[in-house]
């Protein structure tokens, strides 16, 4: 014969309150402190997979190092691929291999942080995983928030991503030697920036031919 | 495409509560995620029902609430929600920073939040 227990249950609601996005931007903002305490001028640099983020980062390294000493942060699933080609200019490079997550965190920005002599540095670019979408959800602490764009992600590539655009602070629309032949307009590619951000920079490049980086530069006020 | 680790947090969070109150079982949790995350609440309730397996939350009741994107013009005073403009070629509505009373560009105040709001559970079991 089957028995049932018939169970009257004491439930009480707990209050909790907690915002999970808000464990990032605390460590964002110890980042944020950090930099601030050594002096160094940080920028996040997000975009697509291809967009030319590395190639912007060696670009403007190139016409920096001079002035500057500069590390650089990559962020990608895997490989060190883009951590030996910025390598080659003699800078400190720190490769965050993030396994299978699709953006960098705060906390991974600050153990990439501890391989770094922050007295020697004053100019970090951090190279984010290469994703339009995800990053935009998760600050590093940086001063500036950059996102890469080309024209060959084709002429919707703002509209289709309007949240990215909502939390940064300079738009590089890059590969434009390439425009034409995209058939991709490029002021209203700017103009639908500027409507969904009016506070955006933007500034066209050619890592390519190195058009627009001296532009790039100004903006960043380097 | 980052709703798994959300949602381990958020899942962590709540035991992690529930533990403190010693709770036997937890029965609803009330989650509030802003509009203008990037995640997409099927895959939070997905990853959720998977997540919870075997331990003290397997099958309570998930209740998401979307909150809608809060924005502040400094301007001229203008709270309210984001306003959205309708792209002729796209017939698509489209988020944008400018306020919708003056012109100028607002501030972000609400819609970035995955709030754990609160957390319903069982603390004891009498027999009847």
């Amino acid at each position: 014969m089957k028995e049932v227990i018939k169970l009257e249950e004491e439930t009480k609601t707990i209050e909790v309150g907690e915002d999970i996005f808000k464990l990032n931007e605390k460590m964002a903002e110890e980042n944020k402190k950090i930099f601030e305490k050594y002096g160094i001028k940080a920028f996040d640099v997000m975009g697509s997979v291809g967009a030319g983020k590395t190639s912007l980062i060696e670009k403007l390294v190139e016409k920096l190092k001079e002035k500057y000493s500069i590390a650089v942060i990559n962020g990608d699933l895997a490989t060190t691929v883009d951590a030996d080609t910025i390598g080659k200019h003699g800078i400190r490079v720190v490769q965050i291999n993030t396994g299978k997550e699709c953006h960098l965190e705060a906390y991974m920005i600050k153990k990439a942080l501890e391989k770094i002599n922050l007295e020697k540095i004053n100019l970090l670019f951090i190279e984010n995983v290469g994703n339009l979408i995800c990053p935009s959800d998760f600050k590093l602490g940086t001063e500036k928030r950059i996102v890469v764009i080309s024209v060959t992600e084709g002429q919707h590539v703002v509209v289709k991503h309007p949240l990215t655009f909502l939390s940064a602070d300079i738009v590089v629309i890059n590969k434009i030697d390439l425009a034409e032949v995209m058939g991709v307009n490029l002021d209203k590619l700017e103009n639908e920036i500027k409507n969904i951000n009016p506070n955006i920079k933007t500034v066209r490049t050619s890592c390519k031919n190195g058009f627009g980086i001296e532009n790039l530069i100004r903006l960043l006020n380097l | 495409m980052h709703e798994y680790l959300t949602t381990k947090q958020i899942v962590e969070s709540v035991l992690s509560e529930a533990e403190k109150h010693g709770a036997k079982k937890v029965l609803e949790v009330h989650l509030t995620i802003g509009k203008l995350t990037v995640l997409g609440i099927e895959q939070v309730k997905f990853y959720y029902e998977l997540l919870t397996k075997e331990t003290i939350m397997e099958n309570s009741r998930l209740i998401i609430e979307e909150e809608e994107p809060l924005v502040e013009c400094e301007n001229c005073g203008y709270k309210g929600n984001i306003h959205f403009e309708m792209e002729d070629v796209y017939h698509f509505l489209i988020p944008t920073l400018t306020c919708p009373k003056c012109g100028k560009t607002v501030k972000i105040v609400k819609g970035k939040e995955v709030l754990v709001k609160s957390v319903k559970v069982v603390v004891e079991e009498k027999n009847v």
